[in-house]
């Protein structure tokens, strides 16, 4: 716990000071899983908002202070997942609504600027990301909450309110979608590193 | 490399790309304006969560005066230009089984 329970006892009862304080300490937090889960970091504040109000909102909802972080992942699964769902419905895409000659501009400028090191991480940003994204809205965030965030099976079933063999079948149905497109794309560069399967194979 | 093995050093490998994503994407800084903007959306919530209550209670108010009004310009002046209304029970009584009571009258008891 990043706060005494007396402090969410407080903010529980309407101190607004109190629950200010909650939100310092775990906003930094909050709006890392955020950006791990939803992976658009012009949005991250926005969505962090969101379940902090909700939170606001919900605080006198909460039974005792002990489970305060289950109840606050809750939220933030809640709203990332609203988020996604929404992102979804519009299928719009920011690199989409630019014109092709722009978007090689804006590489052409990132590129100049990026160092080795800022590339990796672009890299395995988007490869991450291309992973999550083979699996639906749900199981995205649950396997982010796993496997990046490395939240315990004990801890998600407190956050998602189910039983833990529930969750061990859902995370083993969502790894395995991720690993057989991590597989094929392992694949896919190794053929490519091997020269196969390139245009000039196919004269 | 049988299948096994493959698997496992896959599944290995997908765990070391997890760890990098995690470290690729550090917590975030929040920017200056994060509190102010919450704050203000929580006020906003709240002042959209009083008119709704407001509305609903001016819309219960309402409702009530217009009973009132249609109890007070329909049913009660009806009521009092009702005869019955205005005589006492044994009156109302009679004028209702005026015409049996003279009929028995008339053919006496039997």
């Amino acid at each position: 716990m990043l706060v005494e329970f007396e402090l969410i006892e407080r903010a529980r009862s309407g101190d607004d000071s109190a629950f200010n304080q909650i939100v310092q300490a775990y906003r930094k937090r909050i709006l890392g899983t955020i950006s791990r889960t939803i992976g658009r970091p012009e949005d991250v504040e926005d969505v962090g908002q969101e379940v902090f109000l909700r939170l606001y909102y919900s605080l006198d909802q909460l039974r005792t202070p002990e489970v305060f972080e289950p109840w606050l992942y809750r939220l933030t699964v809640n709203a990332a997942y609203d988020y996604l769902r929404r992102q979804r419905r519009r299928q719009e895409s920011r690199m989409s609504d630019l014109s092709e000659q722009q978007v090689m501009l804006a590489d052409a400028a990132a590129g100049g600027k990026r160092r080795d090191e800022e590339q990796r991480r672009t890299k395995i940003r988007e490869l991450a990301e291309s992973l999550l994204g083979q699996v639906s809205e749900e199981d995205r965030i649950l396997l982010t909450l796993k496997e990046v965030e490395g939240l315990s099976l004990k801890e998600l079933e407190k956050v998602y309110r189910v039983n833990e063999n529930a969750l061990k079948v859902r995370l083993f149905r969502a790894r395995q979608r991720v690993l057989k497109a991590f597989g094929a794309q392992e694949n896919s560069e190794a053929v490519a590193k091997a020269g196969l399967g390139s245009a000039d194979d196919s004269e | 490399m049988d299948r096994m093995q493959q698997d496992d050093k896959l599944d290995a490998q997908l765990n070391a790309m997890f760890a990098e994503y995690r470290m690729a994407c550090p917590d975030p800084e929040p920017s200056a304006d994060f509190m102010p903007a919450m704050w203000k959306r929580i006020e906003a919530r709240r002042v959209q969560t009083v008119s709704v209550f407001r509305h609903w209670a001016q819309a219960c108010v309402l409702a009530t005066v217009a009973l009132t009004v249609l109890i007070g310009a329909v049913l009660i002046p009806r009521l009092q230009s009702d005869p019955a209304s205005n005589a006492s029970y044994v009156e109302a009584l009679v004028s209702e089984h005026s015409s049996d009571y003279i009929q028995m009258l008339a053919g006496g008891v039997r």
